[in-house]
């Protein structure tokens, strides 16, 4: 009997191995479409145990970041079905989901809402939600805060400098008069000193991503933000006249930039920071820490610290995976998705230095110790800024132009940085670029 | 007697009609493969983005739509930054083809008269266009960076003011200039040595005999010589630096503002960032529509002048 039933469980066994092996050889195919470069170098060694544990086969498309949305957006148009995940900017996610190319989620997260819930609300809200519907979840987030060098802001001799010229005390900035001020003391010629040590190049208050990026409106989004305007009114046209205060202040503190400043994106500003010339940052993107941190390597005496930006208000980003309505597998790629955006893929992430989406990741105590401070150091800063901005969204990620806005509100920016064009001019051209995208005012989603 | 092997080479093919074809159903045959090919990659394309033109064509929205008739040409015609990315593109190819083709052809003769190490030199002149533009404008971004390029590192080594090459909006279209001439001016060169190289000695060991001086000898023996080669290369040129578009996209990204933005690189974005098809097509085929007019325009004299000696000889 006992040898009876040992065949038969042994039977068993090699018919459920049988079954599993014969499922697994015809594993599900999904197709990723994402963003070349650490971002995803990461996610693809995790890619491996979603294909174990679903029997599919991911293929991940790298493809470089200039090129996605226009990639994605013929892809979807023609419905070809390449993509069965795509990657999308904050910006992008109306128009994907107005124009159906992404499939709503909400019904497939319905029972697991601890791990929707899990996503910071803030980001919930500017990089998932549209319209009452769910599109997918966020994999990554370049929410930005601002770097600063805490060592020049707490040294003594710059503080008494300081304070004699400008009759405040030196600080971390907390409106964008202090940011200009913190940037035009620290903007010194090589010969003067900083800390009491003669430079031997000159030195700059400040590092702006004034070249020609979308980067530059991410970083004019924290003023604007700040002073409780937005890129879009409620009735969906631009405000004029608060889109030219904070852009004029912005070219003002193009003077205390390095020239570079007109033609750099972050990477640009981070090479500045690594490279001692810069005493801090506009608002900038926290994900870039781990590179922020290795100034301390660089420069001595250097100490980076990431703050929340001035008016605690600053672009949240977060690339959104969703799924394409041409997908041949969506209810596979909808897993894959929940697999990348949960909680153990995205802790994972975090140990390599990703910055995660998930606000169990992000407040995790091992990821607060001393040790994971060049890798994970910004993650306190990141829930404050979360905190912070509870509540709010803007109307650029409620409107189906609002990828093509984000994709052309650059280059008038841009123009009055580089002094092509008065701010007053850039601010108009902008209001006249965006009316014409929308054909009028553009329509807000509620 | 030349014709003589021809026609005994045409005597013993088959005639026409009976096992064969004839030669002109052969010629037709030949031609068929290209012609198939320009027809499916040129011609179609070009009808759908003449029949897109008069549509509404946001192809974010997922379709092309109805048509609208003219209205996509009044706002293309309307269209501040389509004009301003017309002057910019006329700008550039003025200045990079005229310099090109004067450095050229100075090079050309520099090569043409010189004694050693000419081999070495037209196989360096070679080396700038044997990568895209795309892979050396990235080079060229480097070393036009203000803080670590090469570019800056010398002028201020010698107390030279440092530009921002590409950041001033003065200076950043002369910038792509500069770099178009590094990268082209060979070509011009080496295509005019080419043609010098080929010029008959006769009649300037007559001009020599009859002692006339250098510089009437350039002016009535050598550029009149020299003029359908250094026309054809003219041609060239202007039609590649009117369609410029790689150069731009890798230094400067149109920027700073629209100061260097070409006409295929606003083309670009309005058809592949703003996915305004319709707008985007209008825009291709008035571009089209002026360098065919430009084409036949400068093309008809060197034609003409081919045909005369085609007759000639």
């Amino acid at each position: 009997m006992r040898k009876t039933l040992a065949s038969a469980s042994l039977l068993a066994l090699l018919s459920a191995g049988g079954a599993f092996a014969q499922e697994c050889s015809d594993p599900v195919e999904i197709t990723w479409s994402t963003i070349a470069g650490f971002y995803t170098d990461a996610m693809a060694s995790f890619v491996k145990s979603f294909e174990d544990d679903n029997c599919a086969k991911v293929t991940v498309v790298n493809i470089d970041n200039s090129q996605l949305y226009n990639k994605q957006v013929i892809e979807m148009v023609g419905q070809t079905g390449a993509y069965d995940v795509v990657t999308l900017e904050t910006a992008e996610k109306a128009e994907f989901a107005e124009n159906g190319f992404i499939l709503p989620m909400t019904d497939f997260f319905a029972d697991k809402q601890d791990l929707l819930n899990d996503v910071s609300p803030t980001l919930r809200a500017m990089t998932v939600e549209y319209k009452g519907d769910v599109w997918g979840l966020p994999y990554y987030t370049y929410t930005a805060g601002m770097f600063i060098r805490q060592d020049l802001i707490d040294d003594p001799g710059e503080q008494a400098a300081f304070k004699a010229k400008y009759g405040y005390d030196l600080a971390d900035p907390t409106t964008w008069e202090q940011h200009r001020d913190i940037a035009e003391f620290f903007t010194r010629k090589a010969g003067e000193t900083l800390k009491g040590e003669v430079l031997t190049k000159d030195f700059y208050g400040v590092g702006l991503m004034a070249g020609p990026f979308p980067e530059i409106q991410d970083e004019l989004s924290a003023p604007l933000w700040g002073m409780g305007s937005d890129w879009l009114t409620d009735e969906g046209t631009v405000p004029v006249a608060d889109v030219e205060k904070v852009l004029g202040e912005y070219v003002e503190e193009l003077k205390f930039a390095p020239p570079a400043a007109l033609t750099v994106t972050y990477d640009g500003v981070m090479n500045q920071m690594k490279d001692c010339q810069i005493a801090m940052t506009h608002g900038f993107f926290l994900d870039q820490w781990p590179n922020a941190v290795k100034t301390e390597d660089n420069c001595p005496g250097a100490k980076v610290a990431a703050i929340e930006a001035p008016g605690k208000k600053a672009y949240v980003g977060g690339f959104l995976l969703a799924v394409s309505s041409s997908s041949a597998n969506p209810e596979m790629a909808m897993k894959f998705v929940a697999h990348i955006g949960g909680y153990e893929i995205q802790k994972e992430f975090a140990e390599l230095g990703g910055a995660s989406t998930l606000t169990s990741v992000l407040t995790d105590p091992s990821f607060a110790t001393p040790e994971r401070r060049a890798t994970n150091g910004q993650y306190a800063t990141l829930n404050a800024i979360f905190a912070s901005m509870s509540g709010f969204s803007s109307n650029l990620f409620k409107t189906p132009f609002g990828a093509k806005i984000y994709n052309t509100m650059q280059i008038p920016l841009q123009a009055a940085a580089a002094g092509q064009i008065s701010v007053h001019d850039a601010a108009e051209q902008l209001a006249a670029d965006v009316a014409k995208i929308c054909g009028g005012p553009c329509p807000i989603a509620n | 007697m030349s014709a003589a092997p021809e026609s005994a080479g045409l005597a013993g093919s088959p005639p026409p009609g009976k096992s064969g074809m004839s030669d002109r159903w052969f010629s037709i045959m030949l031609i068929v493969p290209a012609m198939l090919i320009t027809l499916i990659f040129a011609i179609l394309p070009l009808i759908q983005a003449l029949d897109v033109t008069f549509r509404m064509g946001d192809l974010s929205r997922g379709k092309i739509g109805d048509y609208v008739g003219l209205t996509n040409y009044r706002v293309v015609f309307a269209d501040n930054q389509f004009w301003q990315a017309g002057w910019v593109t006329l700008k550039f190819t003025v200045v990079a083809v005229g310099l090109e083709m004067i450095l050229g052809v100075a090079i050309a003769f520099l090569l043409h008269g010189a004694t050693f190490a000419k081999g070495i030199t037209r196989s360096l002149l070679i080396l700038p266009l044997a990568t895209s533009a795309a892979v050396t404008g990235l080079f060229w971004r480097y070393l036009y960076d203000t803080q670590f390029g090469v570019l800056n590192w010398v002028l201020g080594l010698i107390g030279l003011p440092e530009p921002n090459w590409l950041g001033d909006y003065t200076i950043a279209l002369w910038s792509v200039v500069l770099f178009d001439i590094w990268q082209w001016t060979p070509f011009v060169a080496l295509i005019a040595l080419a043609g010098l190289q080929a010029l008959p000695k006769e009649p300037f060991e007559a001009a020599e005999l009859d002692g006339a001086s250098k510089w009437r000898v350039l002016t009535t023996l050598t550029f009149p010589l020299l003029k359908p080669v250094l026309f054809l290369v003219l041609v060239l040129r202007t039609i590649d630096c009117v369609r410029l578009y790689d150069a731009v996209a890798v230094l400067t990204r149109g920027g700073p503002g629209t100061s260097t933005e070409t006409m295929t690189f606003y083309l670009y974005r309005t058809g592949l960032k703003l996915f305004r098809m319709d707008y985007a097509s209008t825009m291709a085929v008035f571009f089209l529509y002026v360098m065919l007019v430009a084409a036949v325009f400068a093309l008809t004299p060197l034609l003409k002048q081919f045909t005369d000696r085609a007759k000639e000889a």
